[in-house]
């Protein structure tokens, strides 16, 4: 009798690991590039609307382009893939963490430890922080949760992990942070109202509508729970450069520590890996992933 | 007693946070778009009138426990 695919030597977790590692190396300076470049761009608006060298509505444009890239940089520090483990790059993960989110109004360490949680507790409905982004009847509740502000409610998860030290302190040590980005909110709406809801609160509402529907949504839609299956690939009509690539996210939920563009290549090298796995979807990974855009016309 | 003034402070946002966001932010956005209408220009209690209807709309919130 044959032996499954998954337990043949030459497809063993230690082979895929050790291929895995492998792109887990380089140290990822166009990420910090782009997390440091866009809060930057988005900063300078504020003096260039204010004196009027740009109009708000192109403001607004522009703006809301750099609250769509705010997040994937700070997502690379969450993982720690800065630093790579080296104690004295950890700064470097805490600052582009931190600033680049500033477009995002959320403070970096909440989105750290819930995210930790989400890979810890993928689609599990009581403690997926990130459950019922994936998990919504349809794009318009994901819309809707997005627009309400309910979907990024992490406080109840407080609750959920009360016996997580770590996370419980690291989570209230991060409030002050967040109560600074909602009075800041506040005392410039009332100096600046249109400014304030045109170059900061829309912006940031369009790109976590943007995250949370490439980045949760369609990736773990339809998925279950287990280490294969929680993530898969998809791909649709929109070339994966407009979306972040998110059709490969499931290579991040497997090995977090490839940094993102380097997860084209490590897709292709572990292919068949995925495929014995079945990771959902990983049949119709093409050969060549780099510079693919990943289009699908049905 | 640092996290007790935070548990403060959130109980205080989760109870009120819809309404104070209605009354600040939404009564400012909606004071600056009736100032720039030429509709209202004339209106004496359009400062009134914006933060008590962006007050209203976060108290209703409040109590429906969503905005939308």
């Amino acid at each position: 009798m044959s032996k499954p695919a998954q337990t043949l030597p030459e497809l063993s977790f230690e082979k895929e690991k050790a291929i895995a590692k492998s792109f887990a190396q380089r140290f990822q300076w166009e990420m910090i590039l782009i997390g440091l470049g866009q809060a930057t761009i988005w900063l300078s608006l504020w003096p260039l609307v204010l004196n009027n060298y740009l109009p708000l509505w192109a403001g607004f444009f522009i703006a809301s382009l750099c609250a769509c890239f705010a997040y994937l940089p700070s997502h690379e520090a969450q993982h720690g893939n800065y630093s790579r483990g080296n104690p004295k790059r950890k700064w470097l993960d805490s600052f582009v963490g931190h600033f680049t989110l500033i477009t995002l109004l959320f403070p970096y360490q909440i989105l750290r430890v819930t995210h930790m949680k989400h890979h810890a507790y993928t689609n599990d409905p009581d403690k997926d922080p990130d459950y019922y982004n994936a998990h919504s009847k349809s794009l318009f509740s994901v819309i809707k949760s997005v627009s309400d502000g309910s979907s990024t409610a992490y406080e109840k998860y407080l609750d959920v992990f009360k016996d997580d030290k770590a996370f419980v302190n690291t989570f209230i040590k991060a409030m002050p942070i967040a109560l600074l980005y909602r009075s800041l909110l506040l005392i410039l709406v009332v100096i600046l109202p249109l400014e304030t809801l045109l170059l900061w609160w829309l912006p940031a509402k369009i790109g976590t509508l943007y995250t949370t529907v490439f980045f949760s949504y369609f990736p773990h839609l339809g998925t279950s729970t287990g280490r294969y299956k929680d993530t898969r690939f998809w791909s649709h009509w929109m070339p994966r450069y407009i979306n972040h690539s998110m059709q490969l996210h499931f290579i991040h939920h497997l090995h977090p520590n490839i940094g993102h563009y380097d997860e084209p290549k490590a897709v292709e090298a572990l292919k068949p890996f995925l495929i014995a796995r079945e990771v959902p979807g990983a049949d119709q990974i093409p050969d060549r992933v780099s510079y693919n855009p990943l289009i699908k016309i049905n | 007693m640092f996290e007790a003034v935070i548990e403060k402070i959130l109980d205080h946002i989760a109870n009120w946070g819809k309404f104070w966001f209605g009354l600040i932010f939404l009564g400012s956005i909606f004071n600056a778009i009736f100032e720039k209408s030429s509709l209202f220009n004339d209106s004496f209690n359009i400062s009134i009138l914006s933060f008590v209807l962006g007050g209203l709309i976060g108290l209703i919130a409040k109590f429906r426990g969503a905005w939308l």
